[in-house]
């Protein structure tokens, strides 16, 4: 989404809100930390992954810089100017996406080889759905896009993981070297993960409520894109724990048990259980700031979310060593173990979604009947009680794939997604929380009408 | 212009600060759990001399070769230290710790006197293994006082081999 679309996707903009510039900010501070991590990698360490991260990064710098000059001199037109900006800028980022993942690749899974590395992935990649089907599902009143989500997840595995390799590999190289082993290091190094990887994670939920406005409605869709971002992470973490210890455990022949062990702690029993709920937090602060009139509450609730996902993180790694496991009711333990460290929190979180939930289905509710009343057309009496519920909406869809094919189906589909974005546009405009204007509302009718009309096209003419 | 379900935003608002605030609790107890485990003004300037990292040979319970940092997982190795180069009146011991952050061996706590004849202090296989686990393996001397260790005077770091 770029600065000239506003309203849901239609509509061009006069300015650019100054969320942009900070946007803009944290991008180009988040970048200087990847390459100074990419630099003092190469520097102290010296390992493959910071050569490879530092040319790689520094080769997307200048064709960045390149693009940037050879769009400036050869485009005159502003407008087609911003579009070939925006366009550069997509695919440059997909190149150090790309990037930072192939040397995630080399920095957290070359320790048992590209094989265990592969499986390891591969036995990762069903739970990790799995979480991601299950948030789509909670979010139930206004889905977000799956490109967002994925996004999102994307961040949490590839950049965040980058993010923080160097800070933290730093903490704790001075921490062993200077604390006394024991609770004291292990509450160092929890400071550590905590701060450091809830920042890393959080970044990107907060980008996308700055960029993606439209998209970023409520405290519901904070908490969707922070655990999004937090499956993503626990992808990337499980893989490299798995594969490191297989590396350890397999010359005693029993690699495999250690690394199906950490797959359950972390895909299955930790799926929700610990980063999922950490960065939902930062979410949540994020989502319900988004919702809030003065600017001192927006910031205080965002510090809010990132204090509390920052706790929640330092619990798990801080006092994991205060439950020792018996080997006798191992298994039994180890869920006791997450429950009364984790539980709190993630029951917590659930408390403040179904609340946010409930806000979000009636303030839908109210919008779809206060549109229907108002006669436009964009919004029928008879659809009120189909859209209030994603059941009914679901079996209308269906309905129409039956009467049209698919193509009916997905018409069925954007015409209920463009209605709730209508009735979320209402929403926020009554509660004085947009800063587009409110000619936006028409073309999201018209749109909703045209969405109309095409679905009636194609179910009469098949 | 804030409407009805504002009110319901703010009930949001005010529940994540709740959440918050009992947060700064947890964080308090970590800051006090690291003040208990890492007590300020505890710092004497001692260091006990490390002779060295030897490989260890269990049936004579001595080492062989010479000071190394880096070791094979089949061999086992041991600190040498020189107790002597403490003063008498401190309580002391030294552990072994593996990278999972598991004791692996050590001796004491007590006097240098008291442990004046346990200088080699090796490292142990943990059961069922056969061997050492592959990674980062600490060695620290360690100061106590009121039975809980409070200052590191000696440290070396070797990594075994995968």
């Amino acid at each position: 989404m770029g600065a000239a679309v506003s309203a849901r996707g239609i509509g061009s903009r006069p300015h650019r809100p100054a969320r942009y510039t900070l946007a803009v900010a944290i991008t180009i501070a988040l970048i200087a930390v990847l390459v100074a991590s990419s630099i003092l990698n190469y520097v102290y360490l010296d390992t493959v992954a910071g050569r490879t991260s530092l040319y790689g990064l520094l080769s997307i710098a200048v064709i960045a810089l390149g693009s940037f000059g050879g769009i400036r001199a050869i485009v005159r037109d502003p407008i087609e100017r911003g579009r070939q900006y925006r366009r550069a800028g997509i695919f440059l980022g997909l190149a150090a996406l790309a990037w930072l993942l192939l040397v995630d690749v080399i920095v957290f899974t070359d320790s048992a080889g590209p094989r265990i590395a592969v499986i390891c992935a591969l036995a990762c990649v069903p739970t990790t759905a799995f979480g991601m089907l299950i948030l789509r599902a909670l979010d139930r009143n206004e889905t977000e896009p799956w490109r967002l989500v994925l996004l999102a997840a994307v961040w949490g595995g590839v950049v965040a993981t980058s993010l923080v390799i160097w800070a933290e590999g730093l903490w704790q190289a001075i921490a062993i070297r200077t604390l006394v082993p024991g609770p004291g290091l292990d509450v160092s190094m929890a400071f550590s993960a905590g701060i450091l990887e809830e920042l890393a994670k959080g970044c990107a939920v907060l980008l996308l409520f700055l960029v993606v406005r439209n998209e970023f409605d409520d405290v519901v869709d904070g908490i969707i894109y922070g655990a999004a971002v937090g499956l993503g992470f626990n992808f990337m973490e499980s893989v490299s724990y798995m594969t490191n210890l297989y590396a350890v455990f397999s010359p005693e022949g029993v690699g495999a048990e250690a690394a199906g062990f950490q797959w359950y702690a972390r895909q299955v029993l930790g799926l929700f259980f610990g980063h999922a709920t950490y960065t939902a937090f930062v979410g949540a602060g994020i989502g319900i700031a988004r919702q809030l009139p003065d600017m001192r509450r927006k910031v205080i609730a965002v510090v809010a979310g990132f204090v509390v996902a920052i706790a929640a993180h330092f619990s798990w790694d801080a006092w994991l060593s205060a439950f020792p496991i018996d080997k006798t009711f191992e298994i039994v333990e180890i869920h006791v173990r997450t429950l009364i460290i984790t539980g709190p929190f993630t029951a917590a979180l659930l408390a403040i979604l179904f609340v946010g939930l409930h806000i979000e289905g009636q303030a839908l509710a109210d919008q779809f009947r206060k549109e229907a009343a108002l006669g436009t057309g964009a919004i029928l009496p008879e659809e009120l009680s189909i859209l209030m519920n994603p059941w009914p909406r679901f079996e209308q869809r269906v309905r129409a794939l039956r009467r049209g094919g698919m193509r009916a189906y997905l018409l069925v589909a954007r015409l209920q997604a463009a209605q709730i974005d209508l009735a979320m546009e209402r929403w926020h405009r009554e509660r004085g929380e947009l800063d587009t204007p409110p000619e936006a509302d028409d073309e999201l009718r018209r749109r909703v009408l045209a969405l109309r009309q095409e679905l009636l096209a194609a179910v009469s003419g098949r | 212009m804030v409407a009805a379900p504002a009110d319901q935003v703010r009930t949001l608002y005010r529940t994540v600060l709740v959440y918050a605030a009992v947060s700064i609790l947890v964080f308090v107890a970590g800051l006090a759990e690291f003040a208990y485990f890492e007590p300020f003004g505890q710092h004497t300037g001692l260091k006990v001399h490390i002779a060295g990292v030897y490989q260890y040979d269990p049936q004579h319970k001595t080492t062989v070769g010479s000071d190394s940092n880096a070791f094979p997982r089949t061999v086992l190795f041991a600190a040498v230290v020189d107790w002597s180069s403490l003063p008498k009146d401190i309580v002391v011991d030294a552990r072994w710790y593996d990278s999972f952050g598991n004791a692996v061996g050590g001796v004491g706590p007590g006097t240098p006197d008291q442990l004046a004849t346990q200088t080699i202090i090796p490292v142990h296989v943990t059961p069922p293994f056969h061997h050492m686990l592959p990674g980062h393996y600490t060695f620290v001397v360690q100061r106590s006082a009121g039975g809980v260790p409070v200052e590191v005077i000696g440290r070396r770091i070797v990594m075994v081999e995968r």
